[in-house]
């Protein structure tokens, strides 16, 4: 108490009056109120909500966050505090008059600012984060000899002002590491480590940042920080949890931030690659960003509904991402403290909203939806492509041959081979008992089925009571049946229904394999013959395996849409299968040929608009199904304007988010990369800069990080180079008993960044520093060791077996790790990833028994103790050399005596090189970025 | 008996931290409250808490799928009468169904039901065992919720949201009270199965990962890497810890990072929880007695009961022992075909560990002040459903999902014994009385907890979240 007590003495003396924006405890109060600083938040916390931007709960009918509402309503009188209603409502000691009517009061400090304030004339001013960002002149300070970088000057001059002294350079070891884990994510080899320590000159610092920022591994370490932004996983979520492609974006995100692509590119390309003018594979690709979104697939969840799940979800991440704004709250109701009007929201949302379905119900297993939204084929590496080639190549050869075959016999002529036909009768209670009538067939049948019905008549009424929404259908058992030498089945239909049909083929159990067809085009007097070639079936998504054709149960046939219906006749010929030709024969070598390509074949998610997309109405109270007035696209009032030129689609949106004279991107983005480093935003709160976020800690130089952003044509690499070249990046982490006292948080910077690192370096590091780690880059997904049965449990998934990794994928980085949104990797969750099921800011950092119980027995981090044991064994010198080359490849430093006293005793006492690398392996310093 | 006390050497972590060689401990506990601190900067931490609680844990049996409220709990005789039919259209109009149509027919109840206990509180004939602790049970008819699917019905039963990314109810009582034993997670999950939604229905979303549910899985190696690698021993890993903690010891002296200090407490926790779970769970130290009121041990004394069974008795030992808030999942309740031979199977599985866990919970004192919810995510409709979901195909009748109405019961931690709440019409198709949404649900189970629902609240991305969102309200009728 006493301290802090003091230290505001000293803010008193020492501060100038605009000194004071911190949001820390300890900061000094100047004379005057500032409406940003001091009056905002407490209006916004305890105020806006019934006297805000929101329309709908506005009480009184006036706002307070208006300054000519409130004084219209005598609410506030300038200059004259006795006057002002506010006053007397907020200090009231009546609970009936009392404001706020709920909640905690106004405290007496609170009340005092107001009074304040309105005594100076009740100043309002725009929110900070929505004016643009304002170029200050570079601050004073005393000491010239430290700061090495223009940003240095904004942290010092905040640090003498506090009485406080940057801490000393840190030792180079420990800065060259820093780095390195900053940078790729990876620590520095001992060589580099000791080179440096020789000349650690800024010139060999400034070496370093430069070939770091040209590596590969550069992209692999930022993009983790991007890919929960863009809430990447590699599975739908909800019910199954089904498994889909999503990894071609990840490595899209990985190259661009090694290429350097500019952010404002990045984020056009993110956003509307698709819609940019001939675009490349690769621009597609980048849509990928917003084909990330969960999807709820489940049984019974409706496809508008989930449709606009999807969208409310790509509106709230661009608010997040490039705003810092939180949009959720507009989609019920005009948000209560920022001015986005729920209006604004459904602009935004239409934006979205042209975008074509990329789901459907329709087709096969109606139980699930399925996505049908532009796929773009890449492969999984450049030998596969090379195989795709030869493959295509073939096909075309096929094809040739069989079109020369038709040529000869002159056309599609079709045998009858008077074998067995079976009739369905749908017009019995169950169908399944009356249904196998078979007889010669002959070649007309259709002379043979009487038309009122009768004895062979597949007849049915529909009864609309009985029938469930969707679906309409039968089958017939017959006894094992070897299909296998067949190529094709033919049937015969009769049919006035207009639909979409399966032909199903069942093995016992739930193996099926499906052939679709459809009776649009047919015409519904008239018996029509279906050909389903076998190669054409497919394995349905709820069918628990490939079909087996030399064991066929039952067939089934299957009308959906929706009923009722009446009077459908369906007839099946030829189901045994026909004689093989050379035609059949070569098709279905063409089939085995095309199955063999896209087995190769990976379909990347993409987006596309509708050339004539639906119309976008606001839902109102947020419910999909309850539309109000119809909204065209458009941006957010109270920032810089749409340029009228742009188009009124995602491409217009991404460049109105890029645009130069937008005030928030800028600073949200040099933000989130300052917290990534410093483990925390100037402004604290990363996910919000909207009237409830923190105020900047250093607002000066956050606009001038921003603007030097947008300058330098939106690199990023050369943000990071600024910020890691700076004195303030290279002080030492180690906190003196005044400075914790003073600023436990390190708000201030008067020490360097320490924090444990996140789960995929904690990860990658160890791998590194065992010696295990593979380079290799890209590519699908890897299953490293995990604990067995997880993937096992997921009810009716489409993939319930963990394909564990062999060789080197077993030792790629974690941003390679499947990501299953419902079932995430173990380890990883321990060190706090997050599920990826929204957009997400910032990680939380915790710090649990659960971390050290996965570090110590975790079989993978087990293996990399084995291994790095085996290593130090390896090493020549005595076991004292050996363990602290160990302790320096661990952490970069060289131990104290103390620390290989330490190691010294637990090896003699264990005789044991993996007790000395699991010790290793497990200190808070090689897990922490010091 | 067992004796917790001499079980788990019960070092508070404050405790440890104040006591710690290294003088650091307020500073480091500082630190990890400090994002929630932050967080909650415009209230004081505590002002939630403005009543004293009538529960201080909660064991929450989830019924995985969608118990039938007419088959159990809510007995509906013009059904009979009905069989058949289709609803009145006025009652079906505009409301979702997950397969069947508006149109699909009634089908009756087979099972006779009757009241029971003092209270007269009335069950089906398939809950023999339940019947004997019916008047400790509040029942609620008139349960609803928003949504008719699993994934987002799961969601929304334990975050009060259909979509994922929110703080379960476990983890906002973590976040709220805090655990009672340092040595053990404050919110832990049991399962004889996963539910559709997996790990998002026991996340802390946007709150601190320290209060997620953490799952006790079946086996001897309830929490994952529990065990020492092959060949470890217990001898080795105390040096290995001892190694670490020293060095850690060292580094600390030097950053003076109170995250150290928490790191070193940390290996010293995770070094006794590899002896103290494995004995937590390890149910075979209960008297016979015990067992046998679960269903655990048969006349003869044989192994029997269910792994629902076991997890019943694993959350009494963890609710001892001071765990917060015991999740316990039970698959196979979504009975869309072949209701009528499935649904016995489902409760035989359920009825007999229910009833031990509350008659157990009883006799140890632990029933007042320990909250047991039973349910699930929705309930079923009145009308048949004949087709497969999946293929179309004829199934023997079963029910479709139903969310304007469900059943499901509390007993002990301060509800009202021998109660049954709110009326639902007589199809059991909605509500006609006293209905509790999800919403009022939370609220009510927050308030017995001490919790003020509106002021438990998280801001994020500039808005104070609640587990109650902007809504529910205390059910105070079935609050003794």
């Amino acid at each position: 108490m006493k301290n802090r007590w003091m230290y505001l003495l000293f803010g008193c003396f020492l501060l100038p009056a605009h000194f004071a924006t911190s949001t820390t405890a300890v900061h000094a109060q100047p004379k005057s109120p500032s409406y940003n600083r001091d009056i905002r938040p407490i209006l916004s916390g305890k105020c806006f909500k019934c006297h805000g931007p929101d329309s709908e709960t506005r009480e009184a009918d006036f706002r307070l966050d208006r300054r000519e509402s409130a004084i219209d309503a005598d609410v506030i009188v300038p200059g004259k505090p006795v006057e002002s209603w506010i006053l007397d409502v907020v200090s009231s000691d009546d609970p009936d008059l009392r404001m706020p009517p709920k909640g905690d009061p106004l405290s007496s400090e609170e009340i005092a600012l107001l009074r304040d304030w309105i005594k100076n004339g009740a100043k309002y001013e725009a929110h900070w984060a929505y004016q643009t960002p304002n170029l200050a002149k570079r601050p004073k300070v005393r000491n010239q000899q430290w700061p090495t970088s223009e940003l240095d000057y904004y942290i010092l001059n905040r640090l003498e002002r506090a009485n406080l002294k940057p801490a000393p350079k840190a030792e180079p070891a420990v800065l060259l590491r820093r780095l390195y884990l900053d940078l790729i994510g990876l620590p520095p080899s001992l060589e580099a480590v000791t080179a440096f320590e020789a000349d650690p000159s800024p010139k060999k610092f400034k070496a370093h940042v430069e070939r770091l920022l040209q590596s590969p591994r550069f992209g692999e370490k930022w993009a983790t920080g991007w890919l929960d932004l863009a809430r990447y996983a590699d599975s739908n979520g909800y019910q199954h949890d089904d498994l889909r492609n999503m990894w071609p974006y990840r490595d899209w995100v990985v190259n661009a931030l090694n290429d350097d692509m500019p952010f404002d590119q990045f984020t056009v390309e993110q956003l509307a690659g698709d819609l940019l003018p001939d675009p490349t594979h690769s621009q597609l690709i980048a849509t990928g960003f917003n084909r990330n979104v969960p999807t709820n697939f489940s049984g019974g969840s409706k496809v508008p509904e989930v449709r606009a799940d999807v969208l409310h979800d790509r509106v709230a991440t661009t608010g997040a991402v490039w705003l810092g704004l939180t949009m959720e709250c507009a989609q019920c109701h005009d948000h209560k403290f920022d001015d986005i009007s729920q209006r604004e929201y459904y602009q935004l949302y239409a934006y979205f909203n042209k975008a074509i379905p990329e789901f459907t119900q329709q087709g096969e297993g109606m139980f699930r939806k399925h996505f049908t939204g532009r796929d773009v084929v890449v492969y999984s590496s450049d030998a596969e492509q090379k195989k795709a080639q030869k493959l295509e190549e073939e096909i075309a050869l096929e094809e040739k041959l069989i079109a020369n075959l038709k040529a000869l016999v002159g056309g599609d002529a079709i045998q009858s081979d008077f074998e067995d036909v079976v009739l369905l009768d749908f017009e019995g209670p169950d169908p399944f008992k009356n249904n196998t009538i078979t007889r010669p067939a002959i070649n007309s049948i259709e002379e043979d089925v009487p038309i009122d019905g009768g004895k062979f008549a597949a007849k049915t009424v529909a009864k609309p009571v009985t029938e469930t929404k969707g679906f309409f259908g039968t089958g017939f058992s017959l006894p094992a049946n070897d299909l296998s030498g067949s190529t094709e089945i033919r049937l015969w239909i009769k049919t006035d229904i207009a639909s979409p049909f399966n032909l199903q083929i069942h093995n016992e159990g739930r193996r099926a394999s499906v052939f679709e067809f459809s009776t649009m085009d047919t015409d519904p007097g008239k018996w029509t013959q279906i050909i389903a070639p076998l190669a054409d079936f497919k394995k349905p998504q709820w069918s628990t395996g490939a079909v087996d054709w030399t064991r066929i149960r039952k067939f089934q046939i299957t009308a959906f849409g929706n009923g009722p219906y009446d009077g459908k006749y369906i007839m099946l010929d030829n189901v045994a299968g026909a004689t093989s030709s050379e035609r059949a024969l070569r098709l279905k070598q063409v089939a085995a040929l095309r199955e063999q390509l896209a087995s190769l074949q990976v379909a990347a998610m993409t987006m596309q608009d509708d050339e004539s997309p639906a119309e976008t109405r606001i839902f109102k109270r947020g419910n999909y199904a309850t539309l109000g007035v119809s909204v065209e696209t458009g941006v957010l009032e109270s920032l810089h304007p749409l340029d009228p030129e742009a188009p009124p689609n995602r491409l217009g949106l991404a460049k109105w988010l890029v645009d130069n004279n937008n005030p928030l991107t800028p600073r949200v983005v040099v933000n989130r990369i300052w917290g990534e480093i410093y483990g925390r935003g100037i402004v604290t709160t990363m996910e919000d800069f909207g009237m409830q976020g923190a105020l900047p800690t250093h607002p000066d130089l956050l606009d001038w990080l921003a603007i030097r952003f947008v300058q330098d044509a939106w690199s990023l690499k050369s943000l990071i180079r600024t910020i890691v070249l700076s004195s303030t990046y290279q002080q030492s982490s180690s906190a003196t008993e005044e400075k914790l006292e003073k600023d436990p948080q390190n708000e201030w910077y008067a020490r360097g960044p320490r924090f444990r690192l996140p789960a995929e370096l904690v990860r990658d590091n160890l791998l590194a520093v065992s010696g295990l780690l593979s380079e290799k880059m890209g590519g699908p997904v890897v299953y490293p060791v995990q604990p067995d049965g997880i993937w096992e449990e997921i009810p009716g998934a489409d993939v319930n077996d963990y394909p564990t990794s062999t060789g080197e994928d077993r030792y790629r980085r974690g941003i390679y790790t499947v990501w299953r949104r419902g079932n995430p990797y173990p380890s990883m969750i321990n060190f706090d990833v997050p599920n990826r099921s929204v957009c997400t800011v910032q990680r939380d950092r915790s710090n649990s028994p659960l971390q050290a119980l996965t570090l110590l027995n975790d079989p993978v981090y087990v293996e990399m103790a084995e291994e790095f044991a085996t290593v130090m064994k390896s090493w020549e010198g005595s076991d004292r050399d050996k363990v602290i080359r160990g302790f320096r490849v661990a952490t970069a430093r060289q131990p104290k005596e103390h620390e290989v006293e330490i190691l010294m005793k637990l090896l003699e006492a264990q005789v044991s090189w993996f007790a000395v690398a699991q010790t290793l392996l497990n200190l808070d310093e090689t897990i922490t970025k010091s | 008996m067992r004796e917790p006390e001499k079980r788990i050497n019960l070092i508070k972590r404050r405790d440890f931290l104040k006591q710690g060689t290294l003088g650091i401990g307020s500073l480091a506990l500082s630190q990890l409250l400090s994002r929630e601190l932050r967080a909650s900067n415009q209230q004081s931490r505590k002002s939630f808490l403005h009543h004293p609680p009538r529960a201080k844990n909660v064991i929450f049996l989830h019924m995985v799928g969608g118990p039938s409220q007419m088959d159990t709990f809510d007995p509906k005789p013009a059904l009979d009468k009905w069989d058949g039919q289709a609803l009145p259209e006025e009652l079906t109009r505009g409301q979702k169904f997950a397969f069947i149509t508006p149109e699909a027919r009634v089908i009756k109840s087979p099972y006779d039901f009757k009241p029971r206990g003092q209270s007269g509180v009335v069950m089906s004939e398939l809950f023999p065992h339940l019947a004997t602790v019916a008047d400790e049970l509040t029942v609620i008819r008139s349960m609803r919720t928003n949504e008719i699917n699993h994934g987002s019905g799961e969601l929304f039963l334990h975050t009060g949201h259909g979509r994922m990314g929110r703080p379960t109810f476990g983890a906002w009582t973590s976040y709220g009270l805090g655990t009672e034993n340092e040595n053990l997670p404050a919110y832990v999950v049991l399962k004889d199965g996963l539910p559709v939604s997996g790990a998002p229905i026991w996340s802390s979303g946007f709150l601190s990962s320290r209060h997620q549910g953490v799952e006790f899985r079946k086996g001897k190696t309830p929490i994952h890497f529990l065990d020492n690698p092959e060949g470890v021993s217990t001898q080795e890993r105390r040096a290995v810890i001892d190694a670490i903690n020293g060095l850690n010891g060292q580094a600390h002296q030097y950053y003076r990072d109170p995250e150290i200090a928490t790191r070193i407490s940390q290996y010293e926790l995770a070094y006794r929880m590899q002896t103290s779970v494995p004995d937590l769970v390890d149910i075979n130290s209960e008297p016979e007695h015990v067992l046998k009121q679960y269903g655990l041990r048969d006349a003869q004394g044989a192994e029997s009961g269910s792994d629902f069974a076991r997890n019943c008795l694993l959350a009494r030992r963890l609710v001892e022992d001071g765990v917060r808030f015991v999740q316990v999942f039970a698959k196979g309740w979504d009975h869309h075909a072949n209701i009528y031979s499935a649904l016995p199977n489902s409760v035989r599985k359920v009825d007999q560990a229910c009833a031990g866990l509350i008659s157990d919970l009883k006799q140890r004192g632990l029933l007042d002040d320990t909250l047991v919810i039973w349910g699930g995510e929705f309930g079923r409709t009145p009308m048949v459903q004949e087709h497969s979901a999946g293929t179309g195909e004829l199934t023997a009748p079963g029910r479709d999902h139903h969310k304007e109405c469900f059943t499901i019961w509390m007993a002990g931690g301060g509800v009202k014994g021998g109660l049954t709440y709110g009326t639902t019409d007589e199809f059991g198709f909605g509500i006609v009385e006293n209905e509790v949404h999800v919403h009022d649900f939370h609220a009510t189970c927050l308030h017995l907890l001490g919790i003020d629902h509106e002021k438990l609240t998280y801001r994020h991305q500039g808005r104070d979240y609640r587990l109650t969102d902007v809504h529910g309200k205390v059910v105070h009728d079935i609050i003794a």
